[in-house]
C-alpha cells in the first residue's frame, strides 16, 4: 500500500514555505504542487518571490521553513546537486552557462557531476560527455558539429546560447525544467523552436515550470498558471480559464485596463529627417522622419538591423552614408558624446552592464549628464545641488523611494529603468531612443514607464522605441517601423494594424536580397 | 523528424566559430605568441654565440627550470580557479626547512623518497590552510596569501629555526647529484643534468591530467569561469578551491626539497621575491589573471620564456641587469597583445 500512495504522489510538493532575507520576508507560506508533464508558467511581479521559490526547488536556496516532498518523500535539505540528481534542472535568466568552457562541456558536464553524486575525484569521459551533448544540442535543434562542441561558449551569439542552456536542461535525465524568462532574448522565430522543445518535453512526461512575463507564449504552451504576489501564491489553475485582465489583477492585486496610451498627436514640425543612412553591413539605405513629439517604434528580428540603426543614432555604431538633419540643421554623429551634444539621448537594452552604475547611489546614477548644472566653482560638486536635482528626477520619476543614496542594484527592474529614463529626461533630449524600454519589467512598472514616455512626447520630445514587444508597440506609438534584413519594409499607422500583420513583414521572404 | 532548421542557426554558428580568421588560433592558444618570442630568443642568441646550443648550456637551462617550473604549475592551478598565490616561497621555505630538520634531527636514517613526501605533505597541510581560509573568510586570495605568506614564513623563524642549515643528510645530497646525463665540456668540465629534472615533465603530466582527464580539472576551470555559476550547477567551490591551493602547496613543497638538495644546503629566508617571477611566467603563459583560462603546455612555455631571459641574454653581452627590462617589455607586450585578442570586433 505504502509503495502505491508513494507511486501517485506529485512529482514535486512544496508545502509552507517561508524565505526571509535578513529582515526580508521573501516567502510568506508557499504551497506548490507539481505533476509530471504538465506545463507550469509562474507569474507576478518584479520582487514578488517568483525567483526565490526556483532557487530554493533547484537547492540553490535553503528555505527557512516548510517542507519539500520529492516523490512524496520528505526532503530534509536540498543541495543544488541533490536537486540535479532529482531531474530538477533549470534555465536561468542570465543562462548560467560557464563561459570559458566549451559548448560540450557546458551542456554535459552536469551529468558526469551528479553520476559521482558531486565527487570532484574521478576521472572525466570524454566521449560520453561530447556523446551527451550532441543528442541534447539535437534536441534544441542545433547542429552538433565537432565546431560546434568545441565552441568556447563566450564566442557564441546569445540566441545560441540560450538554446544551449537548454540543451543542458534536457542532456540529463530532467523531470522538471524550470525557464526563467527563457523568451526574453529570443526573435520569435527563435520562440518557436523554444515551444516546440517544451512540447517534445512534455511528450516526455517531463513538467516544465516557466517564469515569464509574456503571456502570449504562455496562452500558446497550455498547462496551469500560478499567481505570486508579495510572497504568497495567490492562484494555480488552468491557464486558459483566466483572462489576461483577470491575470494581471492578481498579479497586481488592482484593476489594470488593458489601452492605448497613446494619447497626444505629434506636432507638425519634423524633427529628424534620416536619408540613405547605412552602417557596413547591418542595415543600408535607411529613410525615414520622426516629428516633434512623435513616438515610433521600430521592430524586426533580432538580425534585421533594428539595434544598429538604434545605436548609429546614439553614437554607439558608426554611420557609413546617409544624411541626418535634425531640427533642419545637418549633423554627424560619430561618438556618444556627439550624439548627447545634440540631445540626443539612449536607453539601451541592457541596462544593467550599458546604463546604470549599478553598485552606485540612485544619486549618483540620476545626475551624471547634469554635472556642468550641479558644479560649483573650479568643477567642483554641489553636493546639495546634485541632491536635489537627483530628488527632483525621483519624484517625477515616481520612484517607489525617495532615498537617493539607495544603491540602484536594490531596485527593482522597473525602478531601474525609470532611473535611466530620467537621467535623460534632466538634460531634455530633442530625441530620446528607448531599446527594450520595458524587458524584464513587471506591468505595474510598465504602465507607469509608459506614461512617461507619453509626458515626454507630449513635452515635444521625439520617441523612438526599439522592441520586440509588439503589443508594447502597438499602445504607445503613432508609427510602426518595420525592418528586415537591413532595410525598413513597412512604415505603418499603429492604429490600422495588429500583430499579425507586423510579424508578415517582419517575417518577409527577402533573406537572401541582402546577400547580393 | 520535419523540423525547420532556421537558417541563421549555421550561418551564426560557423561565423561566430571563424569570425576571427587568422586570429583565432591565438585566441586559441595565447601561449604560441611566447612560443615564438622564446623562439626569436633562442635563434638570436644561437645565431650571436653558438655557445648557446652546446649541451652544457642547455642543461644549466633546465635545471633552472625546475624549481620555478614546480611553482608556475601550482600557480596556474590557483590562477585557473580563479584565485592567486603569493604565499607559495614561504611554503616551500617551511617545507624544505622543516623536513631537512625533520631528518637531522630525529630520523638521520630517513630514505629520500619519505623526506621528499614529508616535504610535499608539510607544503599541502600549508596549502589547503590557504584554500580553506579563502574559502570561508570570502577574502580575496591576494589577501589571504599575503597573509600567511607573513605567518609561514615567521612560524619557520620563530619555531623552527633561523639558521642555514649547511650540513645536509648525505642522502639529500646524493640525491642532488644523481645524475641522469654527464658531458664534458671543451673546458673540461663535466655538467650533468640531474635525475630530479624528471621531476618537473612528470609534474606537468600529472596536472595535465588533472585539467584534462578528471572532473577536478574542468570544475577548478568552471568556479574560474565564474563561481556564482558554477555553485548553482552543483560544483562544491570549497572542495574546488581547497584542491587548487593544496596540490600547488605539495608543488611548493616538492619544490622545495629540490632546491635544498641541489644546493646542499638550506636557507630559510629562501625564496624571497620569486612569486612575482614566477607569477609573470604563467601570465606569459596564457592565463589569465582574472581566472578560468590558461594551459599546462602554456605555463611550461612561460616557464622556459623567462628562465632563457634570465639565463642567456649575458652570453649575447647583454649585462644581466637588463634582464629586467626585456621580462616587463614581454610582460607589457603580451598584455597588450591579450587585451587586443579579447577586444570584440565593433558591432
Amino acid at each position: 500500500m505504502a509503495e502505491v500512495s508513494l507511486h501517485d504522489a506529485p512529482f514535486l510538493e512544496l508545502r509552507g514555505i517561508h524565505k526571509k532575507f535578513g529582515g526580508v520576508h521573501a516567502l510568506r507560506g508557499v504551497d506548490l504542487t507539481i505533476t509530471e508533464g504538465k506545463a507550469y508558467h509562474l507569474l507576478g511581479e518584479n520582487g514578488c518571490g517568483k525567483s526565490t521559490v526556483i532557487k530554493i526547488i533547484s537547492g540553490a536556496h535553503e528555505a527557512s521553513d516548510g517542507k519539500i516532498y520529492l516523490d512524496g518523500v520528505h526532503i530534509q535539505h536540498l543541495s543544488p546537486i541533490e536537486a540535479l540528481g532529482a531531474g530538477i534542472e533549470t534555465v536561468y535568466q542570465d543562462l548560467s552557462l560557464l563561459p570559458n568552457l566549451t559548448v560540450a562541456e557546458n551542456v554535459a558536464l552536469g551529468e558526469q557531476l551528479v553520476v559521482g553524486k558531486g565527487s570532484l575525484m574521478r576521472l572525466l569521459n570524454r566521449k560520453k560527455m561530447n556523446e551527451s551533448a550532441r543528442e541534447a544540442l539535437s534536441k534544441v535543434g542545433l547542429d552538433a558539429d565537432w565546431t560546434l562542441l568545441n565552441a568556447t561558449v563566450a564566442d557564441l551569439p546569445l540566441a545560441i546560447r540560450q538554446r544551449v542552456a537548454i540543451a543542458r536542461a534536457i542532456a540529463a535525465e530532467a523531470r522538471l525544467v524550470i525557464m526563467d524568462e527563457p523568451t526574453t532574448a529570443l526573435t520569435r522565430q527563435e520562440v518557436e523552436v523554444l515551444i516546440e522543445v517544451v512540447g517534445r518535453l512534455l511528450a516526455n512526461n517531463v513538467a516544465v515550470l516557466f517564469v515569464t512575463h509574456k503571456l502570449e507564449e504562455s496562452y500558446r504552451i497550455g498547462g496551469d498558471v500560478i499567481v505570486f504576489r508579495d510572497g504568497l501564491c495567490v492562484t494555480q489553475g488552468p491557464l486558459e480559464k483566466y483572462s489576461r485582465t483577470q491575470l494581471a489583477e492578481l498579479m497586481t492585486g488592482r484593476s489594470i485596463e488593458s489601452v492605448r496610451y497613446r494619447t497626444g498627436t505629434p506636432q507638425s514640425k519634423v524633427l529628424l529627417c534620416a536619408r540613405g543612412l547605412s552602417s557596413g553591413n547591418h542595415f543600408r539605405d535607411v529613410d525615414f522622419s520622426l516629428k516633434k513629439g512623435e513616438i515610433i517604434g521600430v521592430t524586426g528580428l533580432s538580425d534585421s538591423g533594428r539595434n544598429e540603426l538604434a545605436m548609429s543614432l546614439a553614437g554607439h555604431v558608426p554611420l557609413k552614408k546617409g544624411s541626418l538633419k535634425l531640427d533642419e540643421e545637418s549633423i554627424m554623429i560619430g561618438s556618444p558624446a556627439e550624439a548627447i551634444s545634440h540631445g540626443i539621448g539612449y536607453v539601451p537594452e541592457d541596462r544593467l552592464s550599458e546604463g546604470l552604475f549599478v553598485e552606485q547611489s540612485i544619486y549618483l546614477n540620476e545626475v551624471p549628464l547634469i554635472l556642468d548644472r550641479i558644479s560649483a566653482k573650479f568643477g567642483l560638486l554641489n553636493d546639495k545641488k546634485g541632491r536635489m536635482a537627483a530628488s527632483d528626477i525621483s519624484a517625477k520619476m515616481k520612484l517607489n523611494t525617495e532615498d537617493v543614496d539607495l544603491p540602484v542594484g536594490s531596485l527593482s527592474g522597473g525602478n531601474q529603468q525609470r532611473v535611466l529614463i530620467g537621467r535623460w529626461l534632466s538634460i531634455n533630449p530633442r530625441l530620446l531612443i528607448l531599446h527594450g524600454p520595458t524587458v524584464g519589467v513587471d506591468i505595474g512598472s510598465k504602465e507607469t514607464i509608459f506614461r512617461a514616455i507619453q509626458d515626454m512626447a507630449e513635452r515635444g520630445i521625439g520617441i523612438m522605441i526599439i522592441s520586440d514587444d509588439l503589443p508594447e508597440l502597438l499602445q504607445n506609438c503613432d508609427r510602426i517601423l518595420v525592418m528586415n534584413s537591413g532595410r525598413i519594409v513597412e512604415d505603418l499607422r499603429a492604429q490600422d494594424v495588429n500583430e499579425d500583420c507586423i510579424y508578415k513583414s517582419m517575417l518577409g521572404d527577402n533573406q537572401m536580397e541582402f546577400l547580393e | 523528424m520535419t523540423r525547420v532548421h532556421p537558417m541563421t542557426d549555421a550561418e551564426n554558428k560557423t561565423s561566430t566559430v571563424r569570425a576571427r580568421g587568422n586570429f583565432s588560433l591565438l585566441r586559441g592558444r595565447p601561449e604560441l605568441i611566447s612560443l615564438f618570442l622564446l623562439g626569436l630568443i633562442c635563434a638570436a642568441v644561437a645565431w650571436i654565440n653558438p655557445a648557446f646550443l652546446q649541451g652544457s648550456t642547455l642543461i644549466d637551462m633546465a635545471r633552472a627550470s625546475v624549481v620555478t617550473g614546480l611553482f608556475a604549475l601550482g600557480v596556474f592551478t590557483i590562477l585557473a580557479s580563479g584565485g592567486i598565490d603569493v604565499s607559495f616561497p614561504a611554503v616551500a621555505a617551511l617545507a624544505m626547512y622543516g623536513a631537512t630538520k625533520l631528518v637531522l634531527d630525529v630520523f638521520p636514517e630517513m630514505f629520500m623518497v619519505f623526506i621528499v613526501l614529508a616535504s610535499v605533505l608539510i607544503g599541502t597541510v600549508l596549502g589547503a590552510i590557504n584554500g580553506l581560509l579563502v574559502h570561508s573568510l570570502k577574502v580575496p586570495a591576494l589577501i589571504v596569501t599575503i597573509g600567511t605568506q607573513y605567518l609561514f614564513r615567521g612560524v619557520l623563524l620563530v619555531f623552527i629555526g633561523t639558521v642555514w642549515l649547511m650540513e645536509l643528510p648525505p642522502q639529500m645530497i646524493a640525491f642532488g647529484q644523481w645524475s641522469l646525463v654527464e658531458i664534458e665540456t671543451s673546458t673540461g668540465v663535466t655538467v650533468s643534468l640531474p635525475v630530479y629534472f624528471l621531476i618537473l615533465p612528470a609534474a606537468a603530466v600529472l596536472t595535465w591530467f588533472v585539467f584534462n582527464r578528471s572532473l577536478m580539472g574542468r570544475a577548478i576551470f568552471a568556479v574560474g569561469g565564474n563561481p556564482q555559476i558554477a555553485a548553482r550547477l552543483g560544483y562544491d567551490l570549497r572542495k574546488v578551491q581547497v584542491f587548487a591551493f593544496a596540490y600547488a602547496g605539495a608543488l611548493a613543497g616538492l619544490a622545495g626539497v629540490i632546491q635544498a638538495s641541489a644546493n646542499r644546503m638550506v636557507n630559510p629566508y629562501d625564496f624571497a621575491g620569486v612569486e612575482i617571477e614566477v607569477i609573470a611566467a604563467v601570465v606569459l603563459g596564457g592565463a589569465r589573471i582574472t581566472g578560468g583560462t590558461g594551459s599546462v603546455f602554456g605555463t611550461i612555455v612561460g616557464v622556459f620564456l623567462v628562465t632563457v631571459v634570465n639565463n642567456v641574454l649575458v652570453l649575447v653581452g647583454i649585462p644581466s641587469t637588463w634582464q629586467r627590462v626585456v621580462v616587463g617589455t614581454f610582460i607589457l607586450l603580451a598584455a597588450a597583445f591579450f587585451v587586443l585578442r579579447d577586444r570584440k570586433p565593433a558591432h
